[in-house]
């Protein structure tokens, strides 16, 4: 393929947009990813016509003593030992394709299918959480500085400093009895969004500071001080004026959380304290799979392949549309990317 | 003189033949050597005031002995209650409120000092001192629930002569159970002055066959012959187990799958706790009979229903879910480890009569709830998340469900589980699982905490489905009175089929546990007592 010199400027008169599409669409091994990421999608959402069609049961209904016709050969789902059955492929029409999840006689297939729709939607709806809140922080700590910064800095470094799983164990521990009442909103324990809420909550100083930084930088320019000068009130500059210029290092940072926030809630669950039972997600499945491990290890390992080839997806798109969005960025997304690294650099 | 050098070599070769078939009798009684042990975790505590865990009570049984204790015999034989220090049982008089025991003269710690009367005194203050939790087992003697609060003053019911070695206890009220609380390793003799702190890192000294000489928190302990064992405590105990081996050392070996392969190439003896669920079926296949047996302790897993709240206040639904779960499903998800029962006692409780009142049936079971027709259906369902009891839950909840009732399952935390539930205030205390492991195999053990109207507190409640029957909460009481016998068995029998009648149970098993041990170790040799366990000083190489 020809090169092409300056591509990253573009054609005169191309929107910032248009030029990131332009950009991503080259990087093909983003591209790979992105299309993986979609038939992951996919393959989840399309687990209501997998569990009604073709393995004719729900994610959670127990087949303990069932026996099913593999091949014209009639076979226990679970022996009398405890074992569960194997992958039968086709074998039974689609039933059991992925064998049993455990001594339960569950359909691992269905259960995988689910499993995922909750990974993915925790992942996704926790990382929306803590973009949003984060933020929302960073605006306000980034433009009125002085002692709202130092309020807002001081909290997320409070959180910044607990160890973020023992932090996570702890409040899913805490909030999976009673529950969670703020004011007239009632999550009642075992709920999803009891985890939605944890993981979210615990990932906002990932992107709070890195973006703060990037607001800080932001304020001191002329097109804020022009605004100003214009008459533009605190909101309007925040949201009207530099929330568009952090629109890039948002949607990077967002890709970066859900990857983040998919290990976080796999953790919880392996741990037990993130999706309850018997609902299920790739996490929880390991977990789970983890006791047969000897015996069945495809009940570990294809959960666990999920999460690593979501994680991988996610986080290679992530990387093409930082370098699409902002080629020049000095994000060094190395450094937030890790949540054991303590400091962002972001500008 | 030629004479005499024929004789001298006669003598000789006698002799020498003499040592060598001696020598040749010490190698037939196996004695000697170092046995090898594992455990998944250390015990909650190495003290025995302390420790209320089988785990801790198996490291025990053979090192801080009771005036009474359990006899050292497989399957219901080991629910026996035996005199150990005591000469004898205890006489039982005053209406069976007096126990009167006499220590055994002569008898020596490991340190070399005399064991003395009054230190059954000093032990069970030591109990009180501590906060143990044994010590409830003990505040029927008079005196004692006064210092348990004072910590100070002693105990007047327990009235002791160390010349005679004479020891009274005094109930305030008639306990049938009191010799087996007696025998319970809470109640073993430690040296007067033994501080009341946990002594699991420094074990005080020992009265039974072996002695703890070395314990590190975590990693292991060991044991060692007790010196005073042989020539002292032993004569005097005949009834007791010398133990075959002069050391016997225990490590910590979380990983129970390695505990499993360091069996099979016979680098440990023994490990204490079954083998993982996904390798058990592999190791029962491969070495039943020859390294591995199937023991049956006594104990019951069961799910409680709430007979006050709805919609299980109706009897109907009661026995609907009765009929509808269905005991062979548990005993697949317990990988064959169980043993399926329907009643409350279990097999091997003195009192068990087997019966079945509601066999798995689901027709009948929507049958019958088709006939409650209960207008509140939506209901909790309790668990822990320990495996395979979440999966026991999460299988009582799709039945449940498919019983019609909108069920929601909640998995909590095993170490906060039985607080949890045992709490009144806990919200939607519906229906759950749980499971019972008797302090000692009397069957009042299973009916006065678990089913006496008497026994519902508003925390640490064990009678989860608060069940209240006035009748059958006078028939336990009385019964807790009498001491055990053929006709109190009868009467719990009935007792059984009384409660099963009302349904507040669904019994499902008793969970069965394994002695599994390498090929260098008779496996025919090895006890398994119902209530301390594997006794290490059964244990004999081939």
């Amino acid at each position: 393929m020809p090169s092409e010199p300056n591509a990253e400027a573009g054609p005169a008169g191309s929107s910032p947009w248009r030029l990131a599409l332009r950009q991503l669409r080259r990087n093909r091994v983003a591209l790979a990813f992105g299309g993986l990421l979609i038939l992951i999608a996919i393959f989840v959402l399309a687990a209501p016509l997998w569990a009604e069609h073709v393995a004719d049961t729900g994610p959670n209904e127990t087949h303990t003593l069932e026996k099913i016709d593999v091949d014209g050969e009639k076979r226990e789902v679970v022996n009398v030992e405890g074992r569960p059955i194997g992958p039968v492929w086709l074998g039974a029409g689609g039933k059991y394709f992925l064998g049993a999840d455990g001594r339960l006689g569950r359909d691992e297939m269905v259960r995988l299918m689910y499993g995922g729709r909750a990974s993915l939607f925790v992942g996704f709806a926790s990382a929306l959480m803590a973009t949003v809140l984060a933020t929302i922080l960073a605006l306000l700590a980034g433009y009125y500085r002085g002692w709202v910064d130092t309020v807002i800095s001081r909290t997320m470094d409070v959180i910044w400093a607990f160890p973020v799983l023992l932090l996570g164990i702890a409040l899913g521990i805490a909030l999976a009895l009673g529950g969670l009442k703020i004011g007239p909103v009632e999550i009642p324990s075992g709920s999803i969004w009891i985890t939605i809420l944890i993981i979210g909550g615990v990932l906002v100083p990932y992107t709070a500071r890195p973006l703060r930084g990037t607001v800080l930088a932001l304020r001191e320019k002329e097109f804020v001080e022009a605004s100003v000068a214009q008459g533009a009130g605190p909101l309007r500059v925040m949201f009207g004026e530099l929330l568009p210029n952090l629109a890039s290092t948002i949607i990077v940072f967002f890709t970066l959380a859900v990857a983040n926030a998919m290990l976080f809630e796999a953790a919880l669950s392996f741990l037990g304290v993130g999706v309850q039972p018997p609902d299920t997600s790739w996490g929880a499945m390991v977990g789970d799979g983890f006791d047969l491990i000897g015996s069945a290890p495809l009940l570990t390992i294809l959960p666990g392949t999920m999460i690593f080839l979501t994680v991988l997806s996610v986080n290679v798109l992530g990387d093409g549309l930082r370098d699409a969005l902002d080629p020049r960025s000095k994000v060094r997304l190395e450094a937030h990317a890790g949540i054991a690294e303590p400091e962002g650099t972001a500008v | 003189m030629r004479k005499l050098g024929l004789n001298l070599l006669v003598l000789c070769v006698v002799t020498s033949s003499a040592l060598a078939l001696a020598a040749c009798g010490d190698s037939d009684s196996k004695e000697g050597g170092t046995l090898t042990g594992s455990y998944a975790s250390f015990p909650d505590y190495l003290d025995p005031g302390l420790s209320y865990t089988q785990e801790g009570w198996t490291a025990m049984y053979n090192t801080y002995l009771p005036l009474l204790t359990y006899a050292h015999a497989n399957g219901a034989a080991g629910g026996e209650v035996v005199p150990a220090l005591a000469e004898d049982l205890p006489e039982i008089g005053n209406g069976g409120k007096t126990y009167t025991l006499r220590l055994r003269k002569g008898l020596k710690y490991s340190d070399g000092s005399p064991v003395k009367a009054s230190d059954f005194t000093s032990s069970i203050e030591r109990l009180f001192k501590l906060n143990s939790p044994g010590s409830g087992f003990y505040t029927g003697i008079v005196g004692a629930e006064k210092f348990a609060e004072t910590k100070t003053g002693g105990i007047p019911g327990i009235k002791t002569n160390d010349r005679t070695g004479e020891i009274v206890i005094d109930l305030t009220a008639p306990r049938g159970t009191f010799s087996n609380e007696l025998g319970m390793l809470f109640a073993a003799l430690l040296p007067s002055g033994t501080p009341a702190k946990n002594l699991s890192s420094d074990p005080p000294p020992a009265t039974g066959p072996y002695e703890i000489v070395k314990s590190e928190a975590g990693r292991g302990w060991s044991y060692t012959r007790n010196p005073v064992w042989a020539k002292n405590n032993g004569p005097l105990m005949p009834d007791l187990e010398a133990g075959n081996y002069d050391k016997i050392e225990i490590s910590v070996v979380r990983n129970d799958s390695t505990q499993v392969n360091e069996i099979e190439q016979d680098q440990t003896d023994w490990m204490q706790t079954p083998p993982p669920a996904d390798r058990y079926a592999e190791v029962k296949d491969k070495y039943e009979e020859t390294q591995f047996r199937v023991e049956n302790p006594i104990n019951l897993y069961y799910f409680w229903m709430d007979v006050n709240r709805p919609p299980f206040d109706d009897l109907k639904v009661r026995q609907a879910v009765n009929h509808a779960v269905d005991s062979a499903a548990l005993e697949r998800i317990y990988s064959g480890a169980l043993s399926a029962t329907h009643q409350i006692l279990p097999e091997g409780m003195p009192g068990h009569e087997t019966f079945d009142l509601y066999p798995h049936d689901m027709a009948k079971a929507k049958e019958l709830l088709a006939e409650a027709n209960p207008a509140d259906t939506e209901i909790t369902v309790w668990t822990d998340n320990e495996s395979p009891n979440d999966e026991a839950g999460a299988y009582y909840h799709s039945v449940l469900q498919e019983l019609g009732f909108d069920a929601t399952l909640k998995t909590i935390n095993a170490d906060v589980y039985i607080p949890t539930i045992g709490n009144v205030s806990t919200p939607d205390l519906d229906t759950g699982w749980i499971n019972w492991y008797p302090d000692y195999p009397n069957p009042s053990n299973f009916f006065e905490p678990l089913l006496s109207g008497e026994g519902i507190v508003p925390t640490n409640n064990v009678n989860f489905a608060r069940i209240d029957e006035p009748k059958l909460n006078e028939k336990i009481a009385r019964l807790g009175e009498e001491p055990l016998g053929p006709e109190q068995e009868a009467e719990y029998a009935e007792l059984d089929r009384e409660f099963m009648d009302l349904a507040p149970w669904v019994p499902y098993g008793t969970f069965t546990v394994s002695t599994f041990v390498d090929s260098e170790i008779d496996l025919d040799s090895v006890i398994f007592n119902p209530t301390f366990g594997h006794d290490l000083a059964s244990f004999q190489p081939k």
